[in-house]
């Protein structure tokens, strides 16, 4: 049993912990006056943040548990509960600084090395905090929500329609995935069927942007093993797709592009598109498989057995490099379009690197299959109150969002970004590497910080 | 690789690229020339992202693709922000970003700039937010404000040349 998600919300007098796998999805109410739960990060690691955040959120004790430090307190950051309902402060000031205790290995000629908030590159913030025997990695706490926007809580109480400039924002790079999870939400809310033609016309933009996004990674992965030509080449096929998704749909990252409507676009620019990309990526993957100075800083770098990454959850090309077959996307109307899962045994950042190639190739013959579609919208009604899930495959993993609409506004928002499993594994891959191998693992996975911070 | 030097053979050497917008080329020459008068032709930028979606990060890395190379003009995005001539400040300033933001202010050796990245750095995006401290102009002394969501790579360079013309 695959765990997705844990998390809580609260009720008139009690509060509910909604546990989600992927056969079920189990409800526990606790006590408002004295809320304290079993921990299952025993049977599921990748629970740990999701508790640790839902004490931060709510105050709920967490029992029998091996990690209950702050995740989204900093520092400075007062003891405040702001997902209760209570909670309305729109503003909020800092307190005496509390340490915040680092989980590390400590021992003779064992030293620690710290990264972050503020990284070396154009990069999002986070913190890396190494425990270092000269060279080899012993071990790695990544701590992020330097970034937390409180995003969950500012959409309480606003008309679903009202909230889609927010959502599309949580992760940049996954905006099409977040709408279209979205905009499945609101579909099943105002209780209308799925639309084939809105299917086709949002699944096109789905696969470009993860084609945008997968070509920037196959360039910096070898840029970081001292390979540069290979970032010029891909940087540049990355932004053709970007002016591409530009003349779809205004917007270079597709903000604004999925409201319901189909679109009709110029066909013949999208095929000469489709057809220049096949032969570019063709000549890039014979140009890079074939340095072998190259592979040998990928090859065995940054692995992940399969057991582990089974043990830990983990999502899209993390897991998929690792063995795993998951993918939304293993659904008939994917499936009739072309899509084929991609895998790799491996499990290193080779592995990675080849399923990101192997993925980009497969979405140019997915969006040719999508072309035939008519013009059409998807009329949102009047919503019904209930609680609602969506699952949607964007370039990182699956992304999950919950949505719970009551006297027809939202009145519990939740989304799981792929990254916010991921990051938990990103430790299983450093023992046996270099801190110089860091950058070159952390790049394979790319993982989101926004989308994991909210 | 052979491939690759078949094709080198058949094109030759191609140093004028068939994609250049003639009205970018102008700017970025007169990019240049700022640069040159102003900078003694380097500047130095320093990022650092409150904040954002990843969007405004993801248009600065662009800067440095085969259309745009900003890298040529002589502006440099470095390391730390002890080498840099502007701090470049993206996102909404979160409640824990904050005093990190403040800190690389401080690491900037004087004369510096703040120059602002896209909407949210204005504090209208996500305002009813309590771990939100946003605009930047609030904490920070800020010369240059580039508008978009994100801004195009196009509206950057724009936008660095404003500055740069500020001055």
């Amino acid at each position: 049993m695959r765990f997705i998600a844990r998390f809580a919300q609260e009720l008139q007098d009690h509060f509910e912990i909604i546990d989600v796998f992927d056969s079920k999805i189990e409800k526990t109410p606790i006590d408002k006056d004295n809320p304290e739960i079993e921990s299952i990060a025993q049977a599921y690691p990748a629970a740990v943040w999701f508790e640790r955040k839902m004490h931060d959120d709510f105050g709920i004790k967490i029992l029998n548990t091996f990690d209950n430090r702050p995740l989204i307190h900093h520092e400075r950051f007062p003891n405040i509960h702001p997902m209760r309902k209570e909670f309305t402060h729109k503003h909020i000031d800092p307190v005496p600084f509390k340490p915040y205790h680092y989980e590390v290995i400590e021992g003779d000629g064992i030293f620690q090395v710290g990264v972050g908030p503020i990284h070396a590159g154009i990069i999002e913030p986070g913190h890396f905090h190494f425990s270092q025997e000269g060279e080899s990695i012993l071990h790695l706490e990544v701590r992020h929500f330097y970034k937390y926007r409180g995003i969950e809580k500012i959409v309480e109480r606003k008309d679903p329609k009202d909230a889609w400039h927010i959502v599309e924002r949580i992760s940049g790079n996954e905006s099409i995935a977040y709408q279209l999870a979205y905009l499945d939400l609101l579909r099943q809310a105002s209780k209308q069927g799925e639309n084939e033609n809105i299917q086709k016309y949002g699944s096109i933009l789905l696969e470009l942007e993860r084609i945008a996004h997968h070509l920037v990674d196959l360039g910096f992965i070898p840029n970081d093993a001292g390979f540069g030509a290979a970032l010029a080449y891909s940087s540049m096929l990355a932004e053709d797709t970007r002016r591409v998704l530009k003349t779809l749909t205004n917007h270079r990252f597709g903000f604004g592009a999925i409201r319901g409507v189909a679109r009709k676009f110029d066909q013949n620019a999208l095929h000469s598109f489709l057809n220049d990309l096949e032969k570019k990526m063709d000549f890039f993957e014979k140009w890079i498989i074939e340095i072998p100075s190259l592979w040998d800083r990928l090859d065995t770098t940054g692995k992940l057995s399969q057991k582990k990454a089974l043990k830990y959850s983990t999502l899209g090309v993390v897991a998929r490099a690792s063995g795993i077959h998951i993918d939304r996307r293993e659904v008939p109307f994917y499936k009739e379009h072309g899509f084929s899962i991609q895998t790799q045994e491996s499990g290193d950042v080779a592995a990675r690197f080849k399923v990101r190639l192997q993925e980009v190739k497969n979405s140019i013959q997915i969006i040719r299959n999508l072309l035939d579609f008519q013009e059409d919208e998807v009329v949102l009604n009047a919503f019904e109150d209930g609680e609602y899930f969506a699952f949607t495959e964007s370039s990182l993993g699956e992304v999950m969002l919950y949505l719970k609409i009551k006297d027809q506004k939202i009145d519990r928002f939740f989304a799981r970004d792929p990254s916010f499993i991921n990051w938990q594994a990103l430790h299983l891959m450093m023992p046996k590497n270099i801190i110089a191998d860091f950058p070159l693992i952390n790049k394979s996975c790319d993982l989101s910080y926004a989308g994991s911070d909210l | 690789m052979i491939d690759f030097w078949v094709q080198r053979f058949r094109k030759g050497i191609q140093t004028q690229n068939s994609w250049a917008d003639e009205e970018l080329e102008t700017i970025k020459k007169s990019l240049k020339s700022e640069i040159g008068k102003k900078f003694s032709g380097s500047l130095a930028i320093r990022m650092v992202d409150s904040g954002s979606c990843n969007a405004c990060e993801a248009e600065c890395n662009a800067l440095s693709n085969p259309y745009y190379d900003l890298e040529r003009l002589g502006i440099r995005f470095v390391a730390s922000p002890r080498h840099a001539d502007i701090l470049l400040v993206s996102g909404v300033v979160t409640f824990n970003m904050l005093p990190h933001l403040l800190d690389a202010y401080e690491q900037l050796p004087s004369p510096k700039w703040v120059i602002t990245l896209g909407d949210c750095t204005q504090g209208t995006l996500f305002k009813d937010s309590f771990a939100i401290k946003g605009p930047v102009k609030e904490h920070l002394p800020v010369a240059y404000h580039i508008p978009g969501c994100p801004p195009t790579p196009d509206e950057i360079v724009r936008g660095f040349l404003g500055f740069l013309r500020s001055l």
